[in-house]
């Protein structure tokens, strides 16, 4: 697999604070990674590194490019929402679409017109009369019609409602994902994109807790549902976190053979939030 | 390159609609000031028909002489305008996309910092004036026809009065130097503007006034010097631009308008701008923009303001 992201010891201080310490990661080619965290985790800190906004230190290239160096040839093949309405409110829809055709190489006009047929968006609207939904879908309509390798999405669904949410990764998934382009997505809804991702990875304090494909999970992460001598037992066995459910015991493991608790209780593979709030707790535990 | 300053130009006349409807506005009022004024001339009988008999016989050199005053006249409202449009345009700039964070989507397409920053710049220094000379001449034009209008209904013949004396493109091409001096001599101020308001996270207008005030006071207190002063003094005035050949802001005294009417002079020689292009104070003010405009690229660059 090709790498798109390669980062190599990568930190961004802002005085005495670590946003992001000493992190080490590869995003390849074709995937949907989800970055998870906790507000302040340095989450969009990391996005801005990638995206060129911010300088670090450490070792980052994004498409073999220096993102804070070439950014202007980086913007050519990448695209980002950011979480905060970021449209300028001023803008007139025909107005943003000629300024983006005018000066993106990679955007087609025909493209995001054909888009925007299946929406109530209007022309010759002003950014600031669409309702929150419709600025993201215009968003999202444009930067679909950009031939671009790597889409970042900051919180793009935060404000909306479930129907936008919905059609936003719907329409993601049908006319942006093609499995050569790779999306990087945070979001705070972490169920909603479960089935969306490859892979995950989870940040907290600056740090990588976790960083592994979806199809791993299973192999490395185990949910117990337990209750009295048997949980006791399991307890021996090293849970990186516990906690109640209705008078049961939750114990989450880590790289365990599963055959070793067989026995204890109902086993699964615990979801993302719950794997999330494991590592999160675990770690600080 | 070229495509994207076009791109960018235009976003910044479609966000600062200011940039044109300012000198429009002032053109409508500069025109209905002139109806108002015809309107009122009508109401003075025989004293209305004595000046247009007195301005028919003139000496053709007077009459230009008088055609180019009210030119003048009617241009000074708008170069209040393009100076006042100047400072605010620039005080907004950089400012206004940071306040409602559309800065983060600007800066998603390949456009790099510096082509931003120049195409508020250029907008500053040359659109603005552009669009006020266009104002001018279209303002002047329809002034004219209307007081040709009004001379003909009164029974004078403007084909004398007006369009056998007038040194019109003489006047645009005189107004279209002047408009365009005045921001290259303000150019350092100009700057300092616009890298205000990429910096400062408070009121642009008050950061950018308060040096400006307050410095050349604490000079004159601690040095009893006014070297700043005098320097910002400078900038802000016409009269001290190395653009004029004469003193031209006597030239409505009645000595010197006499004489300038005599020699049958054009404002356009009353313009030197071999002189101010060598000016070394000119070059000066430039290396100062461009210091500020260059540390406004760095700011919007390095600074993290999402």
């Amino acid at each position: 697999m090709t790498s798109l992201v390669t980062a190599h010891g990568v930190t961004k201080r802002y005085g005495d604070i670590r946003a992001v310490d000493n992190v080490s990661f590869e995003i390849e080619k074709g995937k949907i990674l989800g970055l998870i965290g906790p507000n302040g985790a340095g989450k969009t800190t990391l996005l801005k590194a990638l995206l060129g906004l911010t300088d670090c230190e450490g070792q980052l290239s994004v498409l073999g490019l220096d993102p804070f160096r070439q950014r202007k040839e980086l913007m050519q093949n990448i695209c980002f929402i950011a979480d905060v309405a970021v449209l300028p409110r001023w803008i007139r829809v025909s107005q943003l679409l000629h300024f983006v055709e005018q000066t993106h190489p990679n955007f087609s006009r025909d493209r995001a017109e054909e888009l925007l047929k299946s929406t109530k968006i209007r022309r010759d609207s002003k950014v600031r009369e669409l309702s929150k939904g419709m600025v993201t879908q215009l968003h999202l309509s444009i930067i679909t019609a950009v031939d671009a390798k790597f889409l970042v999405l900051d919180e793009p669904t935060l404000g909306l409602d479930i129907i936008f949410r919905k059609e936003f990764y719907g329409n993601l998934l049908n006319d942006y994902f093609d499995g050569e382009r790779t999306i990087l997505i945070t979001t705070h809804q972490v169920e909603e994109i479960e089935n969306l991702l490859t892979d995950i990875m989870f940040i907290n304090d600056g740090r990588i807790l976790l960083d592994a494909s979806m199809e791993a999970l299973p192999e490395s992460y185990v949910e117990l549902v337990t209750s009295g001598d048997n949980a006791d037992s399991a307890r021996n066995l090293g849970p990186i976190y516990e906690r109640d459910l209705f008078g049961k015991k939750v114990m989450t493991f880590e790289k365990i053979e599963r055959e070793k608790l067989a026995g204890f209780g109902e086993m699964h593979t615990p979801s993302i939030a719950d794997l999330f709030v494991a590592k999160i707790k675990g770690a600080a535990a | 390159m070229i495509t994207n300053q076009l791109a960018l130009v235009r976003r910044e006349i479609w966000e600062h609609r200011s940039i044109w409807v300012t000198p429009a506005a002032v053109a409508l009022v500069v025109t209905l000031l002139t109806i108002a004024s015809f309107v009122a001339a009508s109401g003075f009988g025989e004293t209305k028909d004595m000046a247009i008999i007195l301005a028919s016989n003139v000496s053709d050199t007077e009459r230009k002489a008088a055609l180019i005053a009210f030119l003048i006249g009617n241009t000074i409202a708008f170069l209040m305008a393009m100076w006042f449009l100047m400072i605010f345009y620039s005080l907004d700039a950089l400012n206004a996309e940071r306040k409602d964070k559309s800065i983060l989507f600007w800066r998603s397409l390949p456009i790099t910092d510096a082509e931003t920053v120049v195409s508020k710049l250029f907008t500053a220094v040359i659109l603005i004036p552009m669009i006020t000379f266009a104002a001018v001449a279209v303002s002047q034009l329809i002034n004219l026809i209307l007081m040709s209008i009004w001379i003909s209904a009164e029974g004078g013949s403007p084909g004398l009065l007006i369009w056998g004396s007038l040194p019109l493109f003489d006047t645009w091409l005189a107004t279209f130097i002047v408009l365009l001096a005045i921001p290259a001599w303000t150019s350092p101020l100009i700057g300092w503007f616009l890298f205000v308001s990429a910096w400062t996270k408070r009121s642009p207008f008050l950061t950018a006034f308060l040096p400006i005030a307050v410095l050349p006071i604490m000079e004159y207190v601690v040095f009893r010097t006014s070297m700043l002063g005098d320097a910002i003094v400078n900038r802000f005035s016409m009269k001290t631009m190395p653009l004029f050949d004469l003193d031209v802001f006597r030239f409505f005294d009645d000595h010197k308008f006499r004489s300038a009417a005599e020699e049958n002079i054009s404002l356009l020689a009353l313009l030197d701008p071999g002189k101010f292009v060598a000016s070394v104070d000119l070059w000066l003010g430039m290396v100062v923009c461009g210091l500020f405009i260059t540390a406004a690229i760095y700011v919007r660059r390095y600074r993290d303001d999402s």
